[in-house]
């Protein structure tokens, strides 16, 4: 896995929308120590799906989860990728970053170029009210069929806990 | 009668389907789910996942504890892998805080974690056999499996949430006087591994029953993120100990198991998914005899005063990835420190079963619905407890089966197919 070429190769096709990287270098093994590496990314959201299609064209990706962070003004989104999978220690972990400003939590789907990305994307819907354009299927995955609630966003905790009372007190429990 | 109303009647039947839900399963399970599939006749045209039924917010439980007591609440997200989910929760937390593991720490927690492997693909294999109607290899597998939950008990103290791992290494050593029950269990599984391999992979009833079904291709396992024995199943060589290694893997020369190292071509069906955890058997045992001989001296924790680690981890701020190559698959713990605050900031966690649901709709489509219970079995023990189908036909009527209904029409799929 040579790091500089893959930061260069998304910073040619990104341009300005390439925000930054960050390399983590961890030593594992106690007999004959190895390097293994934690790659990160920031992105324009504008930019984010053609970085996910340069990745899809230049790696076999592998999309772990995504992962949500709200940050109070934005929630940004990390995009868990591996890629080099197949040898022994060919393989990083290679995490895209977007951020949404809540006032418009919209982002491109990616199904288009890694279908197995839609079980992921449909949880950032439900658990953070992000609009995720394009996805054939938005229903709620893991939440009740009809819940409107968003339990990862942090302005939105009264709501929850107000919905989740009333959802314990429908199922005849006390607390 | 006219050859108008021939053609009608041929028409009308030609377009009934029945939509058959399958579940919500057991409540008490991790994951139950409900499918919904579109029957032509026997065979599956179509299939809805719907999981979500006992999602208890777990992540969300954990963001409002200090982080031993997420880590307990880790062990909790599945019964059967256990130690799965804490190995890399610890390693993400460590990872983000920057702790050191010492190696004897590193080596218990990889035998406790192939230990765990060795049960679940075990578990799994009885599982398959009761769902084929083959019970006298549920009970031969199941009676095996019990000396790896033994061995399990006498180094933990626990059949299962074995409380090994905690941040900075691991809670108990594995005593010198206790290693010759290791090394027994190995010896054992070791002169059963053949007859295990005779009674799965040569029984032409087990081989009528699983090949070309729930098949799986390579670029269909690529393409929808499939993880674990699921994608090596169809040649996928993906698997997190051999790609990117970690603990005492970084140690050893670990290769992804294939059905190509059973001399077979991959097809990515049920048969090949019994090749590749019965063979993950054998590498287990291997791995684990190891670890045992070469189990380095020295501490087991690195920070070992609890409120010292409570200390240093409000303290520590940061991202940090944690992987483990678990018994079904990747899993993934994401973590944020944030200094000053004993909670996490951000936790999320990723199961192999969350990368596999989309994994079982090729897998379903063209089977029929006898195959049902083996080909949702083939991606994951936990979700084969289907308690119950309703089955509708196209003017809304609807019928119930129980789970044993089902799993009746595919004891008689497999008499039929036997002669």
């Amino acid at each position: 896995m040579n790091v500089e070429n893959l930061f260069a190769s998304f910073k040619h096709a990104l341009g300005g929308a390439y925000l930054g990287d960050r390399t983590i270098e961890r030593t594992v093994g106690t007999i004959d120590p190895g390097k293994v590496y934690d790659l990160w990314i920031t992105v324009e959201r504008d930019s984010f799906h053609n970085a996910v299609a340069h990745l899809c064209t230049e790696y076999t990706p592998h999309l772990s989860v995504i992962s949500g962070d709200d940050l109070g003004e934005n929630v940004a989104l990390n995009y868990h990728f591996t890629v080099g999978w197949g040898e022994r220690y060919g393989e990083a972990t290679f995490t895209i970053r977007t951020m949404l400003p809540k006032s418009d939590l919209s982002i491109p789907t990616i199904t288009d170029l890694l279908a197995g990305a839609q079980t992921s994307e449909r949880e950032k819907i439900e658990f953070y009210g992000i609009d995720v354009v394009g996805i054939p299927d938005s229903r709620n995955l893991f939440l009740p069929e009809g819940a409107t609630i968003h339990p990862w966003r942090k302005d939105l905790e009264e709501e929850t806990a107000k919905e989740v009372k009333r959802m314990v007190k429908w199922e005849g429990r006390n607390e | 009668m006219n050859n108008d109303s021939i053609n009608l009647k041929v028409g009308q039947c030609a377009a009934t389907t029945y939509t058959v839900p399958v579940g919500p399963v057991h409540p008490a399970l991790k994951e139950p789910i409900r499918f919904s599939f579109d029957l032509d006749g026997e065979r599956i045209v179509g299939v809805d996942i719907k999981p979500g039924f006992a999602h208890r917010g777990i992540e969300y439980m954990g963001m409002k504890r200090n982080l031993i007591q997420a880590l307990y609440l880790s062990e909790r997200i599945c019964g059967i892998c256990s130690i799965s989910h804490p190995l890399a929760f610890t390693q993400a937390v460590e990872n983000a805080a920057g702790i050191e593991v010492p190696p004897r720490a590193q080596y218990i927690r990889t035998i406790i974690g192939e230990l765990e492997r060795v049960h679940s693909h075990l578990l799994w294999a009885g599982v398959g056999a009761h769902e084929l109607g083959f019970d006298t290899l549920l009970h031969l597998t199941w009676n095996v499996r019990e000396k790896s939950m033994d061995l399990l008990e006498e180094l933990t103290g626990n059949r299962v949430d074995y409380a090994i791992p905690i941040f900075s290494g691991v809670r108990r050593d594995v005593p010198a006087e206790k290693a010759h029950l290791a090394y027994e269990a190995l010896d054992y599984y070791k002169s059963l591994l053949q007859q295990m391999i005779d009674a799965f992979l040569h029984d032409k009833s087990v081989e009528m029953r699983t090949r070309d079904v729930g098949a799986l291709t390579y670029d269909q396992a690529i393409e929808l993120c499939a993880v674990g024995p699921t994608a090596r199943a169809s040649g996928v060589k993906k698997d997190v100990r051999q790609d990117m290694p970690y603990l005492a893997y970084a140690d050893m020369d670990i290769r992804a198991i294939t059905p190509a190292d059973f001399g077979t071509e991959p097809r990515g069906d049920v048969y090949d998914n019994i090749i590749v955890r019965l063979l993950e058997v054998q590498q287990s045992i291997g791995i684990i005899e190891y670890c045992l001989e070469n189990l380095p001296s020295g501490e087991l924790m690195s920070i070992p005063k609890v409120p010292a680690l409570l200390a240093a981890l409000k303290k520590a701020s940061g991202e940090g990835i944690g992987r483990h190559e678990a018994p079904r698959g990747e899993v993934i713990h994401y973590v944020r420190l944030a200094e000053g605050v004993e909670e996490l900031a951000v936790w999320k966690v990723k199961a192999p079963t969350y990368s596999n649901l989309m994994a079982w709709v090729p897998k379903f489509l063209g089977d029929e619905i006898a195959d049902v219970p083996i080909i949702a079995a083939s991606i994951d023990p936990c979700m084969c407890c289907m308690d119950r189908v309703h089955l509708a036909d196209a003017a809304g009527n609807k019928t119930t089966r129980m789970k044993e209904e089902l799993v009746r029409l595919s004891r008689e799929k497999t008499r039929r197919i036997c002669g």
